[in-house]
C-alpha cells in the first residue's frame, strides 16, 4: 500500500494459552498522528512491542515503511524511535550521557550526537542538572528524557507508550507542540494513552483493540459516524470508546453496589 | 457515611503487622522460579534454628555453672555475648535493604505513642532479636535451676536488658536507615563492610606472623577493661551478682543503671520516630540545585575509541561509567591485590604461615592466576545484571547484538587485564616471578581460559539473566544455573590446563606447555569470534525472557 507507514498482517501473539494479540490487521498512513486505544490488558503494549522489535509475533507479520520487520529488523529500527513501557533507560547514566549513548547506538557521529543531545536537553528543560543520574530523576523527567532519546536520530515513525503519564502540564504542552511539528514534517506517530481527551485532541486517526482483537479503526470522523448521537452534539472519543468496547451501562460496575460510600 | 471504624488496640496492631510480614514473606516465595528461593529459605531456617538451639544449651549451662560456682559476675560475659550479637548483626544486615518499611503504617490512624510502640515491636521480628530473647530466657532458666531464689532478680534484669537492646537496636537501626537513605551512603557502607570482611581474612596470618610480639600489647589493654563496667551487659552482670550476694543495693544500682540506659535510648528513638511520624521524607533524590547552563557550541571532537564501531564504543563507554558509579563493584577491584597478599603470606615468600616450606613461584604463580581469573570472570556470566530496563534500548536500536557482546566483553577483558597486571606486579614484588617458560605458559593459559569462557559466559548471560541493583545486597543473588555454568566451565578449563602445565615435568621440555597454550589460546579466540553471530541470534530469540528478567 502506497503511503503506509505501518501495516500489519494478521499479527498474532500468544502467551501459552492466552492470545494477547489476535490476527490484527492494522494500517497507519505516513504522517498520521495515530492513537491506539484499548482497555487494560487489551493488547496495546504487546502490539507496540511487536512493532518495535521487543517481542516476536507468534504469527503474522509487520511492515514498517514498506520494509518487512522480521526480514530486515536493523533497517526498520534505524527509521523508528520508541518510548517503551517502563522507558528502558540506563539509570546509572546522566541524561546527557544517555542521549549520547543512544545517538551513537543509532550510528550518529560524535559531534552531531553531542549537539543534538544538548539541544534536546535544553528543550526538555533537563539541561540544568548535568550531573544528576537518571536514577535520581523524577518520573516526569525520565519520561521527557526517554522521549528525547526516541527522537535524537530523527525517526520517521515514533512509537509512544503512554508518553504523557507523569509529565507536568507545562512539559506536556511543549511535548504536544513538538509532536505536532513532527507530524507536519511527515513523521508518523503511534501513541497509546488512557487519557482519551489527549488522544482526541492530538490524533487524527484511531484504532481500538479489545481482548486482542482490533475492533475499530479509522479517522475520528469515521468512528463518530458509526455512533448515534443526539442532534447537534458531537460524540466524544470516550463515548465512541465505551460504545465500541461494549461496556454499556448494564456491563459497568454499578455505583449502587457501593452505596455505603455515599 | 456511617462511621464503622473502631480503634484497634496495640496488640491487635502488632498482630496485624506480624501477619502482614508473614504474608509478604510467603507471597515473595510464590512463582515458578522461586523453588530455589524456597530451598534457600528452608536451609537458612534450619541453620538458624540450629544456631539458636545450639547456643541455647551453651547459655543455659553457662548460666547454671556460673551460679553454681558462685561466680555471678561472670554472667556479665553471657550478657556481653548477647549484647554484641543483638546489636551488630542487624547493623551488618541493615544495608542489605529493607524488606518491609513499617513507616507505611503511617497512612493508618495511629497516635505517635502507638506508632512508637508498633515501631519498637517491629524490632522483635528480626532473627537476632528472636535468637537473643531465646537465649535470655534459657539463661533465666539456667540461673533459676541453679538457685531458684535468684529467679525474680534474673527475670527483672533480663527484662530490662531486653528493653535496652530492643530500644538501642531500633535507635541505631532508624538512624542508620536515615543515613542509608542516600544511595551513595549505602554504597560506601557496603564498600566498608566488604573491606571489613576482607580485612578479617588477614587476622589469622597476621596473628601467626606477629602474634608473639603483639602479646605485650594485649596486656596493656587489660587494665582498661574495667571501664566496660558502665555498659549495660556489665551492669546486668553486677545486678545479678548483687542479688546473688544478697546485696540489694547493688542489685538496685544495676537495675537503675539499666533503666537509665532505657530512658536515654528511648529519648533518641522517640526523636527519630517523631520525625518519621511528622512525615519525614527519606528520598533517594538529592534535591538538585538548578545550575543555569548555556549550551556550548560543539566543535568536532576526536573520538578516543574511533577504532571501534560507534555502537561497540558506546557500549564500552556505558560499561565503564557503570563501573565507576557502582561503588561496590569498584571496591571489588581491590580483591585481586588483597588475595595475592593474603595467599602469598600463607603459602609463599620467605615465611609462609600456613606451610612449613613455601611453594615455589613456578607452582604458586599459575595457581594464583587461575584463582584470580575465577573471581574476575564471575560477573561475565550475568553481564546484563545491572542494565535493568535499559536492556530494551539494545533491542530497539539498529544493531546486531554481536556489538553489544563485543562492547561488554571488551570492558571485561580490559578490566581483567588491568587487574591481572597489577596482581602480577604485586606477585613479582612479594614472591618473585616464575621462570620464563612457566610465566609465558601461564600468560598463554590465561588468554585461553578467558577467551574460552567469554562465549559460554555470553550464552549464560542470555540464558540465565538475573537483575542486580546498585547499592543493594539483599536479594542480590546470581542465578543458580548461571553460577553452576560458571563453576562447571571454570572446572572444565582448569582440568584442561592443569595437566598441560605439568607436561614440562613429564616430557622434560620446559617450553612445551607455553606452545600448547598458545595454540589453545589462538583456537579459543577464533572460537569466540565465530560464536558471536550465533549468540546474537540466540539473544534475539531469547529477548522476551531477557527483558522480562531484567525489567522486574
Amino acid at each position: 500500500m502506497n503511503g503506509a507507514a505501518i501495516v500489519t498482517h494478521k499479527l498474532t501473539r500468544r502467551f501459552g494459552g492466552l492470545t494477547a494479540v489476535d490476527n490484527v490487521d492494522l494500517t497507519v498512513a505516513a504522517g498520521q498522528f495515530f492513537g491506539f486505544l484499548g482497555p487494560n490488558g487489551a493488547g496495546k503494549s504487546t502490539t507496540i512491542k511487536m512493532l518495535t522489535g521487543l517481542l516476536s509475533p507468534t504469527s503474522g507479520r509487520a511492515e514498517l515503511l514498506g520494509i518487512d520487520f522480521a526480514q530486515h529488523p536493523v533497517e526498520v529500527k534505524r527509521q523508528i524511535g520508541v518510548v517503551p513501557e517502563g522507558m528502558g533507560l540506563f539509570e546509572r547514566l546522566t541524561g546527557s550521557e544517555y542521549l549520547q549513548f543512544v545517538g551513537r547506538m543509532y550510528g550518529l557521529d560524535a559531534s552531531t550526537t553531542q549537539c543534538r543531545s544538548e539541544e534536546l536537553l535544553e528543550f526538555m528543560q533537563l539541561a540544568d542538572r548535568p550531573k544528576t543520574l537518571i536514577a535520581d530523576y523524577s518520573h516526569g523527567m525520565q519520561k521527557k528524557l526517554a522521549l528525547a532519546a526516541a527522537v535524537i536520530h530523527g525517526p520517521r515513525i515514533l512509537f509512544l507508550d503512554e508518553p504523557f503519564e507523569g509529565v507536568d502540564a507545562l512539559a506536556a504542552g511543549a511535548l504536544k507542540a513538538l509532536l505536532g511539528r513532527m507530524t507536519e514534517r511527515g513523521v508518523t506517530i503511534f501513541l497509546t494513552s488512557h487519557v482519551l481527551e489527549i488522544v482526541e485532541r492530538l490524533c487524527s486517526h484511531v484504532a481500538i483493540i479489545d481482548k486482542g482483537r482490533l475492533v475499530a479503526q479509522g479517522s475520528l470522523e469515521e468512528l463518530r459516524a458509526g455512533i448515534p448521537s443526539a442532534e447537534g452534539t458531537k460524540t466524544t472519543l470516550e463515548q465512541i470508546f465505551l460504545s465500541i468496547v461494549g461496556q454499556d451501562a448494564s456491563q459497568r460496575p454499578q455505583l449502587e453496589e457501593l452505596s455505603w460510600l455515599t | 457515611m456511617a462511621d464503622l471504624t473502631t480503634e484497634l488496640n496495640l496488640l491487635q496492631q502488632i498482630r496485624l503487622i506480624a501477619g502482614l510480614r508473614l504474608r509478604i514473606f510467603r507471597n515473595g516465595l510464590r512463582g515458578k522460579n522461586k523453588q530455589l528461593d524456597v530451598l534457600g529459605t528452608v536451609i537458612a531456617a534450619v541453620f538458624g534454628t540450629l544456631l539458636i538451639v545450639g547456643f541455647s544449651f551453651a547459655f543455659f549451662s553457662g548460666a547454671y555453672q556460673f551460679v553454681q560456682l558462685g561466680r555471678y559476675q561472670w554472667l556479665g560475659l553471657l550478657f556481653w555475648a548477647i549484647f554484641i550479637f543483638w546489636q551488630f548483626i542487624p547493623v551488618f544486615t541493615a544495608g542489605f535493604g529493607a524488606a518491609f518499611d513499617f513507616r507505611k503504617m503511617l497512612r493508618f490512624p495511629l497516635s505517635l505513642s502507638a506508632f512508637y510502640v508498633v515501631g519498637l515491636a517491629y524490632g522483635f521480628f528480626d532473627f537476632s532479636s528472636i535468637a537473643c530473647v531465646c537465649w535470655l530466657s534459657v539463661m533465666t532458666l539456667g540461673v533459676a535451676a541453679a538457685n531458684p531464689a535468684l529467679f525474680p532478680a534474673m527475670a527483672i534484669t533480663c527484662f530490662l536488658f531486653l528493653l535496652i537492646n530492643l530500644t538501642l537496636e531500633r535507635t541505631v537501626g532508624s538512624w542508620l536507615e536515615r543515613i542509608l537513605a542516600r544511595r551513595r551512603a549505602r554504597e560506601i557502607f557496603f564498600a566498608l563492610f566488604f573491606l571489613l570482611i576482607i580485612s578479617v581474612q588477614f587476622i589469622s596470618p597476621m596473628l601467626q606472623r606477629y602474634g608473639r610480639s603483639a602479646a605485650p600489647g594485649i596486656t596493656i589493654v587489660l587494665p582498661y577493661l574495667h571501664y566496660l563496667n558502665v555498659f549495660p551487659p556489665s551492669l546486668a552482670g553486677h545486678a545479678i551478682a548483687g542479688a546473688g550476694g544478697h546485696h540489694a543495693s547493688e542489685f538496685l544500682l544495676g537495675a537503675a543503671g539499666l533503666t537509665a540506659y532505657i530512658l536515654f535510648f528511648s529519648v533518641f528513638l522517640w526523636i527519630r520516630f517523631a520525625a518519621q511520624y511528622r512525615g519525614e521524607e527519606l528520598s533517594e533524590t538529592v534535591a538538585p540545585r538548578a545550575v543555569p547552563r548555556r549550551v556550548a557550541p560543539s566543535g568536532s571532537r576526536r573520538d578516543a575509541l574511533s577504532l571501534l564501531s560507534p555502537q561497540v564504543a558506546a557500549v564500552l563507554r556505558k560499561e565503564f561509567r557503570y563501573l565507576t558509579r557502582n561503588s561496590f563493584a569498584f571496591f571489588l577491584l581491590i580483591m585481586p591485590l588483597a588475595f595475592v597478599l593474603l595467599f602469598s603470606m600463607q603459602f609463599a615468600g620467605r615465611h609462609p604461615t600456613a606451610l612449613k616450606h613455601s611453594l615455589s613461584p613456578d607452582t604458586f604463580f599459575p595457581g594464583m592466576m587461575g584463582y584470580l581469573i575465577l573471581i574476575l570472570m564471575a560477573p561475565a556470566y550475568n553481564c546484563f545484571a545491572f542494565d535493568g530496563r535499559g536492556i530494551q534500548t539494545y533491542f530497539t536500536s539498529p544493531l546486531s547484538f554481536r556489538e553489544v557482546f563485543l562492547g561488554k566483553n571488551l570492558m571485561q577483558l580490559t578490566l581483567s587485564a588491568f587487574e591481572l597486571a597489577i596482581a602480577i606486579f604485586a606477585f613479582s614484588y612479594i614472591v618473585g616471578l616464575p621462570s620464563l617458560p612457566v610465566l609465558l605458559a601461564t600468560l598463554a593459559a590465561m588468554v585461553f581460559v578467558i577467551s574460552g569462557q567469554l562465549a559460554i559466559a555470553n550464552w549464560s548471560s542470555v540464558s540465565f539473566p538475573r537483575r542486580l541493583n546498585f547499592g543493594q545486597m539483599r536479594g542480590q543473588r546470581q542465578s543458580g544455573m548461571g553460577g553452576l555454568v560458571s563453576f562447571a566451565t571454570q572446572l572444565l578449563l582448569g582440568t584442561i590446563c592443569a595437566p598441560i602445565l605439568f607436561l614440562s615435568r613429564w616430557t622434560h621440555s620446559p617450553w612445551l606447555p607455553a606452545e600448547v597454550f598458545a595454540f589453545l589460546a589462538a583456537g579459543a579466540i577464533a572460537g569466540y569470534f565465530s560464536s558471536l553471530d550465533a549468540l546474537a541470534q540466540f539473544a534475539e530469540r531469547k529477548k522476551e525472557s531477557l527483558i522480562e528478567a531484567l525489567s522486574k
